[in-house]
């Protein structure tokens, strides 16, 4: 018997699911221990054994594959306890990176912020000033030569960084370097040469486009992270070899994909934050089987509310992220978030006698008022425990009972001041995040030109289940899917399980229309060349690759909007260039009312972008064929009276234990599905059934 | 010539002034309020969330589908629903000072427009005409009624700036205009769309000036779609909530802002506080000094504003009551009404205007206001914060901490040049580097250096690569200011920032507008230094282009051989050619407080970060240091007090000992 595992280690759970031959799937979880990683991965795995009814040591040497997805960069990032750091630039523009082109005080930001500037400051610097280095070099924009790279300049500037600043790592930065990378590279020689010890990175490989700004941020994160997440995953491997483990580890990447640790370690930061985007690719691994096209994959946790698409079966892609207030340039799966979750806070709104929601949240200390940390504000949690959504005492599977007591004077109180009772206070704060939730929503699917009814939601994380009856009838979803069911916490293990290896191949380079045809078919030639190339070097075989070719294109002028367009494949003549304008064209005015492009301004493709896959071969996951219409007397609790917050009523509602239920049960709202690390709310008139895969499908 | 107070407000002979009950003809049917609705406080927060939600959204549309670097990057644009009858009810983080114009059109095409040709659903009127109410003709507002059942709901409205929109100027800066009809055309509110159909014969008058006419028209229609956006998403919320409901909600926002802001002025005493600015030139050659004063009168729950003491209206350096009551209303927002999210509404109504007309910012017909973007608006503003951040000073804990102190007298240090770019184009370029701001000192804090603009919340600098791509320029150094004197305080202002540049792909270029300040403008607060000057200065036929081909880029202008050229504010067109540096500076704001009591571990800290040299620290804030280079306390405190007791005289005893 083989295993294909998946493994997500998280800022408080390490999860993890595998799959056998035969397609069967289990799922375990364990504390992360921050202090050394793979303690915390082991004890996963040993749970995970158990659930196979088989030892840990049997379990890993029968596993085919191991995949894992970290949020390990993104910490050392927050807690700003990556590697001293040094910034090589080109001489007059070291201070880029903190003048944060005058917007660094608010990015990333509530905008409610923006009109109060005594209530924001400009993060702690990645890199102090004393730790910047400017050299004489520089290239144009169109990628020529105007100072050559002052070699010498290049050396003193390392020698003081590494001999008198102790510098960790250095990231090399040049003006134009997307355009012509040979300074960067010569730079790199010097500092292999000198400080061989040194991590390096240089901007026009990291993030290869136009904006210094934003590509200084990504080069200097990449650096900044780069030693501690190298040990991370070296930590791991090692720590699998030794208990039997014969292939290489994988690592899941913001891309959408997995790649080899050595390939993975090329550019660490795209390994940065790819928790979140495993629960994407779970769903699209997920929607795939289930044969939905159009998602929208909502993760709503403690404090924030996420939020990436699903079209045609595949997650849309960004280029930037954003993180404490550094903006970069990034290819990543896009996910859009707000402060918004189980810990947001309520108050009493000052002069307008209403209530708010967030975007403060009590996090996990104290939290709720109902966890007995100390909270005293009231939050949603709070308020679902008031309603009776959750139960005090079956909360984390018993393992945590609450103080609903207290969750009721909390809110009792907020109420009194709006004239309100602690059940229409906590119905009011449920109707207001939800509310937030599906406006988050509407703004990522219609403003692209998506209409949310032709959408299924996926609703995970530990308060999505819980909310998605509200705000998902809200946007009038086709349904709601509730992943993996009992499994829906281990998402983006599962997401990684399921991921294949992927890479972008990107180059920015301004084609103004009518585009000159030998150098746009030479570009794509010469990328295609190099993704097929760098898979085949992993070992894949040329029938196993894919590639795809995507341009983004704007209106000349258009420095902040871009369509990315899937382009057709063979080579470009001018029937198939004004074919891509016109579809262009056509796309736009479809999102912006029609005469929005204007004609005489000219179109520009300015980037082109190959993504490389390599499938992989994993079992087909086993379908349950047995259906079963009568529902296990093990998962009947009981009745337990519940406050839907739509009509704010009581009424006695049927409680399940999601465990026991099976393929082919159907579950009649009002009703409530508890799960060891979530509840799935069923509102009135809808109804929940288990489906072939193990999920749970809500109709609304 | 008639007297200035005979003519009336009209937005023709003189800047519109709505009366406080406008006159709307019986034909345009309102939708008004019933007071009688209640709404629950749950849905109240639902809605007013949306709202906002949708206000940002349009905001975000224009900001993507445009392609002026000035609209798309730096913000100078403006979005706002407004109720019925013309009053702002939230607008957005951007350009601030144009929200309340926005008021103004809607208002006055209420006034002038109701009966003929009558407004209609699906109407867009557009409007640049300063007396009517924008800041200058470049800032053109489109205003679009919001109709519910044949009723008039709300409005949605937007300014955005314009890269040319005609006149004798690329960029239609025209500085040396002594009348109006010198500037670019003015278009009173026409209808651009009618009954949901674009009116090309309106769009094509308006292109038709332009020396851009593409850019602007590309521009024209993300502000199309901004407003579409938001019209049908306020239509769609009516039809879930129903219009009582939602009209229930834009009065109780308003309503909200307002018991805000009284409970803010509770907090300030009765009492009348007064900036004025200096500035020189009003039309290249002059070199007279002119004065901008704002009065602001507290009194019980009300503001009084007034310009008295500012200079008569004089060549090309005017703006219209529009001006006026916008530049004031921003750093209200910023001072008294951050907690609003924008809401501004009721903020407005606690503030009323007692202008002084005829003057250089409340300017009568036909003086010339094109140049009031970049001239007088940051000099109103700069005047009204003035006065406004001593009020708030003046204020009880915590309302005094909000205080902010003078930015940005003349705009971003901008500069406004054209000419054939590296690709062959005719461009008109303004430069957004210098967005980068910085946030002036405060009663509790220092500013935040290169902190961005507060009266443009959402500002950004444009990345050197970009303006090289647009522009045949080369940026030798783009850096932050040392901190030395200018802004020196307790707390000290953020940095602004220093950019040289050469010609990069061309051979000439010409600049029509430049910031080359005679004299500093931020006064600073509180015994707080002033800021520094902004500066534009040229030097030509240097040896760069020799330094270049050797391996060196310079960093210092003042260090290049070459020519001073000797520039004027406000000074005629430049003419940039190969060989030239120029060198552009956003100087540092006001600081706050006297220097001398700034901590000293704050000092050192600048000291070590090369922000300020050992002389700067010793004679700016009287730091000393000991041999090891630490801070000498007893020292500092001991030579501080000299310099106290040299202020004062040798007789007076140290006031160190008696003062907080």
């Amino acid at each position: 018997m083989g295993y294909y595992i998946g493994l997500d280690g998280g800022g408080t759970f390490t999860d993890c699911v595998a799959m056998d031959s035969d397609g069967q799937i289990r799922f375990a979880k364990a504390p992360t221990t921050t202090e050394n990683f793979s303690d915390g991965m082991f004890d996963a795995l040993t749970a995970l054994a158990e659930e196979w009814g088989i030892t840990l040591s049997d379990l890993i040497t029968s596993t085919e594959r191991f995949s894992l997805g970290t949020t390990v960069g993104t910490n050392l990032l927050v807690e700003r306890k990556g590697a001293r750091t040094g910034l090589l630039t080109t001489a007059g523009h070291g201070d880029a990176i903190l003048m944060m082109r005058g917007s660094g005080r608010i990015t990333g930001l509530d905008p409610e912020l923006y009109y109060h500037p005594q209530a924001t400051d400009k993060p702690e610097p990645l890199v102090p000033k004393n730790l910047i280095r400017e050299v004489n070099e520089r290239v144009d924009c169109e990628g020529e030569v105007v100072v050559p790279l002052n070699m010498q300049e290049v050396e003193d500037a390392v020698r003081s960084l590494v001999e008198d600043q102790g510098v960790e790592a250095i990231a090399v930065s040049f003006l134009w370097s997307f355009r012509r990378p040979d300074h960067e590279l010569e730079a790199m020689r010097i500092i292999n040469r000198i400080a061989p010890n040194v991590y390096v990175s240089c901007s026009h490989k990291v993030a290869p486009r136009m904006g210094e700004y934003e590509r200084t941020v990504a080069t200097v994160i990449n650096s900044y992270v780069a030693q501690k997440t190298a040990i991370y995953f070296a930590g791991a491997a090692e720590r699998l070899k030794e208990a039997g483990f014969n292939h290489p580890l994988l690592v899941m990447q913001v891309t959408g994909g997995i790649l080899p640790v050595k390939a993975a370690l090329e550019v660490p930061l795209t390994s940065l934050g790819s928790g979140p985007v495993g629960g994407l690719m779970g769903s699209a691994a997920l929607a795939n089987q289930l044969g939905h096209s159009n998602v929208i994959a909502t993760d709503m946790g403690g404090t924030s509310f996420e939020v990436g698409l699903i079209v045609d079966g595949e997650p849309l892609v960004s280029d930037e992220n954003v993180v404490s207030q550094y903006r970069y340039k990034q290819l990543q799966l896009q996910t859009t978030s707000i402060a918004c979750g189980g810990g947001s806070v309520a108050y009493l709104a000052p002069y307008s006698r209403s209530i708010r929601v967030g975007p403060q949240s009590a996090g996990a200390n104290p939290g709720p008022v109902c966890y007995r940390r100390g909270g005293t504000e009231p939050t949603v949690t709070d308020a679902d425990v008031v309603l009776g959504l959750i139960s005090a005492d079956t909360f984390l599977g018993g393992k945590m009972p609450l103080d609903r007591d207290a969750a009721v004077r909390a809110m009792e109180n907020l109420g009194r001041q709006v004239g309100l009772s602690a059940e229409e206070a906590a119905a009011g704060i449920l109707k207001i995040n939800n509310a937030k939730a599906a406006e988050l929503i509407r703004q990522q699917t219609v403003i692209r030109g998506y209409d949310p009814r032709d959408f299924m939601l996926f609703a995970y994380g530990g308060a999505g289940p819980l909310h998605a009856f509200a705000y998902a009838s809200e946007l009038g979803v086709k349904g709601v899917v509730i992943p993996l069911g009992n499994g829906a916490s281990t998402l983006s293990a599962y997401g990684s399980a399921s991921s294949n290896l992927v890479r972008f191949f990107e180059k920015e380079q301004l084609f103004r229309y009518p585009f000159p045809l030998e150098e746009l078919n030479g570009l794509i030639n010469k990328l295609e060349a190099e993704a097929h190339g760098a898979l085949t070097e992993m070992g894949r075989a040329p029938e196993d690759i894919s590639l795809e070719r995507f341009a983004q294109m704007r209106y000349s002028g258009q420095w902040l909007h871009s369509l990315l367009r899937k382009l057709p494949g063979g080579v470009y003549g001018q029937a198939e260039m004004g074919q891509i304008v016109d579809e262009f064209k056509a796309t736009y005015d479809a999102l912006y009312g029609s005469g929005a492009g204007r004609v005489s301004q000219g179109v520009e493709l300015f980037s082109v972008r190959i993504r490389a896959t390599a499938y992989l071969r994993r079992p087909e996951q086993a379908f349950h064929i047995k259906k079963e219409s009568r529902i296990d007397e093990a998962a009947r609790l009981g009745h337990r009276t519940i406050v839907w917050p739509d009509d704010i009523e009581k009424v006695s509602s049927e409680v399940f234990d999601g465990r026991y239920l099976r393929f082919g049960n159907r579950v009649t709202g009002p009703a409530v599905v508890e799960l060891p690390h979530t509840s799935v709310a069923v509102g009135k008139g809808q109804t929940l059934s288990c489906d072939v895969l193990g999920n749970m499908v809500l109709d609304l | 010539m008639e007297e200035p107070e005979k003519l009336v407000c009209d937005g023709i002979a003189r800047g519109y002034v709505p009366p406080e009950v406008l006159s709307i003809s019986p034909r345009l049917r309102l939708y008004s309020s019933s007071s009688a609705t209640e709404v629950d406080p749950i849905t109240y927060e639902v809605i007013r969330n949306t709202l906002l939600n949708i206000n940002l959204e349009h905001g975000q549309t224009i900001q993507k589908l445009s392609i002026s670097p000035i609209t798309m990057i730096v913000r100078d644009f403006q979005c706002a629903i407004l109720t019925e009858v013309g009053d702002v009810m939230c607008l957005g983080p951007y350009l601030l000072y144009l929200g309340n114009m926005l008021a103004l059109i809607t208002k006055w095409i209420l006034e002038n427009r109701s009966d003929e040709p009558g407004i209609q659903d699906g109407d867009v009127f557009l409007c640049n005409d300063p007396y009517v109410g924008t800041s200058h003709q470049q800032d053109t507002g489109l205003t679009s009624p919001v109709f519910w059942e044949g009723e008039l709901f709300c409005w949605v409205a937007n300014s955005v700036h314009y890269s040319d929109v005609g006149g004798p100027v690329p960029g239609s800066f025209c500085l040396a205009s002594e009348d109006i009809r010198q500037d670019p055309p003015c278009f009173p509110p026409m209808k651009l769309a009618e009954a949901g159909k674009l009116r090309v014969d309106v769009e094509q008058l308006f292109l038709r000036q332009s020396r851009l006419p593409s850019t602007v028209d590309m521009d024209l229609h993300a502000a199309i779609a901004g407003l579409n956006l938001a019209r049908e998403r306020i239509i769609k919320l009516i039809q879930r909530y129903g219009p009582e409901i939602v009209k229930a909600v834009i009065d109780e926002v308003m309503d909200a802002g307002e018991r805000a802001v009284v409970e803010k002025l509770q907090m300030i005493p009765d009492g009348r506080w007064s900036e004025r600015v200096y500035t020189e030139v009003s039309v290249p050659g002059d070199r007279g000094i002119y004065v901008s004063q704002i009065n602001i009168v507290k009194e019980g729950e009300y503001l009084y504003v007034d310009n008295e003491g500012t200079s008569p209206q004089v060549g090309a350096i005017n703006n219209t009551y529009a001006g006026l009551a916008g530049g004031v209303l921003a750093p209200l927002t910023i001072m008294l009404g951050y907690d609003l999210a924008g809401t501004s509404g009721g903020l407005y109504r606690r503030v009323k205007f007692r202008p002084v007309f005829g003057t250089i910012t409340c300017a009568d017909f036909p003086a010339p206001i094109s140049t009031a973007g970049v001239y007088n608006m940051p000099m109103v503003v700069a005047t009204a914060t003035g006065a406004v951040a001593k009020m708030i000073a003046c204020a009880d804990s915590p309302l005094r901490e909000k205080a902010i102190g003078m930015a940005d007298v003349h705009a971003y240090g901008g500069w406004i040049f054209n000419g054939i770019n590296q690709h062959g184009q005719f461009f008109v370029g303004m430069s957004a580097g210098m967005a980068t701001g910085a946030l002036p000192a405060s009663p509790v804090r220092d500013g935040v250096d290169t902190g961005g603009l507060f009266w443009v919340p959402g500002m950004e600098a444009s990345n050197v690569e970009e303006n090289e791509m647009a522009w045949p320029v080369l940026t030798l150094y783009r850096r932050e200011n040392a901190a030395g004197a200018a802004g020196a305080g307790k707390f000290r202002s953020g940095l602004g920032a220093e950019e040289a540049w050469i010609l990069h792909g061309t051979e000439q270029m010409d600049v029509h507008v430049y910031m080359d300040e005679s004299f500093v403008k931020n006064q600073g607060m509180m015994g707080g230094n002033p800021g520094g000057r902004a500066f534009f200065k040229v030097k030509r036929s240097t040896d760069v282009n020799q330094m270049l081909a050797n391996g060196s880029i310079p960093q210092n202008y003042d260090e290049l051989k070459g020519e001073e050229e000797k520039t004027f504010f406000k000074g005629p067109p430049i003419v940039l050619k190969r060989g030239d540096i120029w060198c552009t500076n956003l100087p540092n704001f006001a600081g706050f407080g006297d220097p001398l009591r700034r901590d000293p571990e704050l000092v050192a800290k600048d000291l070590a970060d090369g922000k300020l040299t050992v002389h700067e620290a010793q004679i700016v804030y009287g730091l000393v240091l000991a041999t090891d280079g630490s801070v000498d306390v007893d020292g500092t405190s001991a030579y501080r007090e000299s310099r106290y007791l040299k202020r004062l005289g040798t007789i007076a005893k140290s006031p160190l000992k008696s003062s907080s």
